[in-house]
């Protein structure tokens, strides 16, 4: 355990170097990304400038929301992420044998490489939505604080999922740098509020494709406004996190390559 | 002599356009991706909007077929005129491929322009009408333009546009190797006033009025109003062929600023190998 997290700090250390060997393109995007999420709600802001609302929901209710998604994706860009880009990477190249032969599992050395600092910016901006749309709203208690970080730990869960799948999809589906696409859309459904959707896509994105734990429980939680079947839409994220690991690894060991 | 070089011309792009749509027909499915992610993000916007236009009948000057036809055709409009002229370009300067170019008897700006053309044309085909017949048929959205005629056009100047701006921000790599950080700042800026995430009238009057001198509304909010028959911004009702000459000059003025880059910027190009 001690040699994998030395190799884990030894591998941030590289891409932290690679990072800044172009200093400016560095902070321009990490700039970039702060930015970007000052205007990752905009829909949400001018929706409610125009007098209108998402029905039942106050301004700063549904604005957390948005900040938790926000969150969660920094969370996921920092950590993990970078698994789908490499591994889409590999394939296409024939290189993931380097990656192989290395004396350390594949799928952790592939995590430790996917640190991504540059994603600094998106947690930043996360972080300064979030704490302004917390001084919006009410009902927050230290059980519903403590349910909140749960439910948020489940909705990474799910984004790691999504990012094994991809991954693992782009063994089979080799060179389609569109495939994140495809689950993105999917994840949309989790940054607005469950209730404008009919119930129908709600169960499917409670318990099917769990996209309402990134965002929308957690933050429902935290506010006080959640339900029993929240806590129960936990398994299903487990499950599909679980099957990430599982159908990556089993497309890890059935990859054939004759070199890049 | 001035025919024949126009001839000459369309014999290039057409040969370019054709073996690029050959090239990226081996990935369609790249383009088919769409089929789904459309329909999935109009989904979204169609429960958000259903939500939002509860109890109202207007927002903003729009009803709320008005913004479901607008939302499809920005989609549609896009399929049609995207690019990633920029990241080309930054890619064949940074590895220095672009100094093939220089020895081609083709200048590289109408060769990507010709590109262009031939990948869109599978865009049509592979998402663009499919698209359009699950909007049309699924979703029973009147996604049929209120003009063809004047559709076409400024779909075609957007096309236009979208490449010059595109291609003008790609040619920052000459200056800057690692440039890409310039791009997302600019896509950043176009993905908010294009009008593509949300109506440009939904804006605060004042970034409603800079619009009209920003590039970035004539390659969305412009051919999307265009499509749906009416054009307002700011205050300001324009005739739709009115709206037409002003997209025509705007486009004018991004070309040839482009143009003037471009030769700049091959003069300030060196390379060795590649």
């Amino acid at each position: 355990m001690r040699r994998l997290l030395r190799i884990y700090r030894v591998c941030v250390m590289a891409n932290l170097a690679t990072a800044i060997s172009y200093r400016m393109n560095f902070i321009l995007n990490c700039l970039i990304t702060l930015i970007g999420n000052v205007l990752f709600p905009l829909v949400t802001v001018i929706i409610y400038q125009s007098n209108a609302s998402f029905a039942g929901w106050t301004f700063h209710e549904a604005l957390l929301i948005q900040a938790v998604f926000i969150l969660s994706t920094a969370c996921a860009s920092l950590l993990f992420n970078g698994i789908m880009w490499s591994t889409m990477s590999h394939v296409v190249e024939g290189s993931l044998e380097v990656l192989l032969i290395k004396p350390a599992p594949g799928l952790f050395l592939l995590l430790a490489q996917a640190f991504n600092i540059e994603s600094i910016g998106l947690l930043a901006g996360g972080l300064a939505i979030f704490g302004y749309a917390l001084g919006g709203v009410g009902g927050m208690t230290l059980m519903t604080w403590l349910l909140f970080l749960l439910l948020f730990a489940a909705g990474l869960l799910v984004m790691l999922g999504v990012v094994l799948i991809v991954a693992a999809i782009s063994f089979k589906w080799v060179a389609n740098s569109r495939l994140p696409e495809m689950f993105e859309s999917v994840k949309a459904f989790g940054r607005y509020p469950g209730t404008i959707f009919p119930k129908m896509v709600v169960a499917i994105s409670s318990f099917i494709f769990p996209v309402s734990m990134i965002a929308f429980f957690p933050a429902s939680a935290l506010i006080g406004r959640w339900e029993g079947y929240y806590v129960a839409a936990i398994l299903p994220c487990l499950l599909f996190a679980g099957f990430g690991i599982w159908l990556y690894n089993r497309m890890l060991h059935s990859y054939k390559s004759a070199g890049g | 002599m001035m025919f024949k070089t126009i001839k000459h011309r369309f014999q290039v792009m057409r040969a370019v356009a054709f073996v690029t749509f050959k090239e990226w027909s081996a990935y369609r499915s790249h383009s088919m991706v769409s089929i789904f992610v459309g329909p999935v993000y109009f989904l979204v916007q169609y429960y958000i909007w259903n939500s939002v236009y509860s109890g109202e009948s207007s927002i903003n000057g729009m009803t709320l077929p008005q913004m479901l036809t607008y939302f499809c055709a920005t989609l549609l409009i896009n399929y049609l005129t995207m690019d990633f002229a920029d990241w080309n370009l930054q890619m064949l300067i940074r590895t220095g491929k672009f100094i093939t170019f220089s020895l081609r008897p083709v200048n590289h700006m109408f060769f990507a322009l010709s590109q262009k053309v031939g990948h869109r044309v599978l865009g049509l085909l592979f998402e663009c009408i499919p698209c359009f017949l699950i909007f049309y048929l699924v979703f029973d959205i009147n996604v049929l333009p209120a003009n063809a005629f004047y559709a076409v056009l400024s779909i075609a100047m957007a096309f236009l546009m979208n490449f010059f701006i595109n291609y003008s921000i790609g040619m920052t790599a000459f200056w800057m190797v690692q440039s890409s950080s310039i791009r997302n700042i600019f896509n950043l800026c176009a993905q908010v006033f294009s009008g593509a995430a949300i109506p440009l009238v939904f804006f605060p009057r004042t970034l409603q009025l800079a619009s009209f001198f920003l590039p970035f509304q004539y390659t969305a909010f412009v051919p999307a109003m265009v499509y749906t028959g009416s054009y307002t911004l700011a205050d300001v009702t324009l005739t739709i062929p009115q709206v037409l000459l002003l997209q025509l000059l705007a486009v004018i003025v991004a070309g040839a600023v482009c143009r003037l880059l471009y030769a700049v910027s091959l003069k300030h190009f060196t390379g060795v190998g590649a």
